[in-house]
């Protein structure tokens, strides 16, 4: 059990630091950054060329419109549009329990704005127990899943099924919009093997494809985005190195760099000063590494003020360069999250539909184990997993 | 183990295939009702010898307060009265929030809303039809859960009602509204009535003495029912 109160006093302790150390000092970064960020405002071509030259340890974007500080102002929604949208959660093989199963559950959701039809709200539940499954071979190699592989095939049936459902929206003749929850950048391909690289990319690229070729917009929409990279690129700016700045060969290494005054100031706290209600910033390219992979599908970003935050939304290629796809993502953004309370209530209702609980998990379990006796398998869930459920005084 | 290509052939039904207890569905599959659920009116969630829940088939379309209803369990009718309705958020960690709009207007900008609403209503034991003729006892068995509710015809309505001992089980039923209750059924039992072929006039009479001989230690409440009936018979 947890002790509340002993943990209350070194949550009062913490906050209380956090409150008088950060402000001050927070501020006058912020208040650096926004200089920088009108400096640069309409010259936003000037820093781009210096970011080509330049090498940094820092992710940096591409500037794909600006100018920097000026916000673009939401269209309406068109009346009539459909969102869909999913989300997933998984019940990870626990090895106290009896079978090294694991289940992803996929939340659906299909809302039809500007007519009378119902929507489409449900979810649906894989379970994995095969040899392949739970050994999968990669780089000639057996590995066993773990979280992280189990995480990572949640994000891609998250998108590889929003895609089939945004196509039977789209066939079904509504004018789809697709959303999910997050990045559209799969960071945890890095490092990975090349057949399993080249596995999870090949099933990316058909869906965007897909949706490339019927002209379904799909965003990823990040809530609290706590990403740099403009930051980084306004660091660059300060950089008062000739040229081209050098993390490098840094002048000031081991003191504290002219860049460093607005360290810290995520893209987000930015923007918040910037943007007004509805309003979106230019468009940047992101640079990441595992987007060298992703063939014509280059991931593009931009921030919104979606009402009580700035959010951040991904999209690929077709979307960032198609102006009118690009305005209804926009506008479908901050008309969701006007619904939702701030959050876009399609992704929230998609998370409702694909959660599973802590008494649903254990429902799972507890059925496992029935039919396993049931079956007369031995069961082996260990001593100490049983020990939690019933402990006697 | 990774899910290989997209298809973009999927019909919006897949989506529900798999899934047990979809929340909703689309337009194209909602259930008409033929075939042995035809007409039905809700389905029973909560199940004793004494009363049931039932969730209506659709949101806010319960049966009326006061209406007789017909459940079709274990090969018998068992009959009630509809004396509770209530529509509430199907997610208990979820409540409704007040929007500020039309209901027009929630359907066509915030449609999740009415998926994650349900409409159920309590039914209080009546009896149960053994064949065509009217048993005023509780059945043997209490209605099956699932079963499908039925509002009552006509004919089920005149049986039931022929027989003042409805009266008697309301009035002896502790937890329901009562009087309300009494006047809301006898509404209806004379609503069949006045198209029938037997006055209504004399129908009001029977029942009326029927309830004086059952109230005959509570003279205040006697009246007012008998007050509240005597205006139905002027209107």
């Amino acid at each position: 059990m947890l002790d509340l109160s002993a943990v209350r006093l070194q949550i009062d302790s913490m906050v209380a630091q956090q409150a008088d150390g950060g402000t001050a000092a927070f501020e006058a970064h912020v208040h650096a950054a926004m200089a920088e960020l009108q400096r640069w405002s309409g010259d936003w071509e000037a820093l781009q060329q210096r970011l080509d030259h330049s090498r940094t340890s820092w992710l940096l974007p591409r500037f794909a419109s600006g100018p920097l500080a000026k916000g673009v102002m939401a269209s309406p929604r068109p009346e009539q549009l459909s969102v869909a949208a999913t989300d997933g959660s998984q019940v990870f093989p626990d090895r106290h329990e009896i079978s090294p199963c694991y289940l992803l559950n996929i939340g659906y959701v299909l809302l039809h704005y500007g007519t009378d039809e119902r929507p489409l709200l449900s979810s649906r539940p894989r379970l994995y127990w095969r040899d392949e499954d739970l050994f999968p071979q990669w780089g000639g190699r057996r590995t066993s899943i773990n979280r992280e592989l189990i995480g990572f095939r949640r994000s891609l049936m998250e998108l590889t099924e929003l895609t089939e459902l945004a196509a039977a929206s789209h066939a079904a003749g509504h004018r789809t919009v697709a959303l999910t929850d997050g990045t559209l950048v799969f960071w945890g391909l890095e490092g990975r093997p090349p057949d399993f690289r080249q596995a999870s990319l090949a099933a990316l690229e058909s869906a965007f494809d897909l949706l490339a070729r019927r002209r379904i917009p799909i965003a990823g929409y990040t809530s609290r985005p706590g990403s740099y990279e403009l930051v980084n690129a306004l660091r660059v700016g300060l950089c008062p190195v000739e040229g081209r700045a050098d993390c490098d060969r840094c002048p000031w290494l081991g003191q504290v760099p002219p860049c460093s005054s607005v360290e810290g100031v995520s893209d987000a706290v930015l923007y918040r000063r910037v943007l007004g209600r509805g309003e979106r910033s230019p468009v940047f390219e992101s640079t990441s590494r595992v987007l060298a992979d992703y063939g014509p599908h280059q991931i593009f970003f931009f921030y919104v003020h979606a009402g009580d935050e700035v959010g951040r939304v991904e999209v690929p290629r077709y979307v960032a360069e198609d102006d009118e796809l690009l305005d209804l993502v926009h506008a479908t953004i901050v008309d969701q999250a006007a619904k939702g309370g701030g959050y876009p209530v399609s992704l929230s209702e998609a998370h409702e539909r694909a959660v599973v609980r802590g008494s649903e998990r254990e429902g799972f379990y507890r059925h496992l184990e029935e039919v396993f006796v049931r079956n007369d398998i031995g069961v082996a869930a260990s001593r100490k997993s049983l020990r939690k459920r019933s402990v006697s005084v | 183990m990774t899910e290989g290509g997209v298809t973009g052939t999927r019909s919006l039904e897949s989506f529900l295939e798999g899934n047990t207890r979809p929340v909703s569905r689309p337009q194209a599959a909602v259930d008409d009702g033929v075939g042995p659920a035809a007409g039905r009116t809700g389905e029973v969630i909560e199940s004793s010898t004494t009363t049931l829940v039932a969730e209506a088939r659709h949101l806010h379309e319960a049966p009326d307060f006061g209406a007789f209803v017909r459940v079709e369990s274990d090969g018998r009718d068992i009959v009630g009265v509809v004396h509770n309705t209530r529509t509430q958020s199907i997610e208990p960690n979820r409540r409704p929030t007040a929007y500020g709009k039309t209901e027009a207007e929630l359907r066509r900008e915030q449609p999740q809303i009415f998926e994650l609403l349900r409409t159920q209503f309590e039914v209080f034991v009546l009896g149960y039809f053994d064949g065509t003729s009217m048993v005023h006892l509780f059945p043997p068995q209490p209605a099956r859960i699932h079963s499908f509710v039925f509002p009552c015809t006509p004919a089920h309505v005149l049986a039931v009602t022929e027989d003042p001992q409805f009266l008697r089980s309301i009035l002896e039923t502790t937890g329901l509204p009562t009087d309300e209750l009494l006047l809301a059924m006898l509404r209806h039992a004379l609503d069949q009535r006045a198209r029938g072929e037997r006055g209504s006039r004399a129908y009001l009479a029977q029942m009326g003495s029927e309830l004086s001989r059952l109230l005959r230690d509570d003279y205040d409440r006697l009246s007012s029912l008998v007050r509240r009936m005597t205006t139905w018979e002027q209107a």
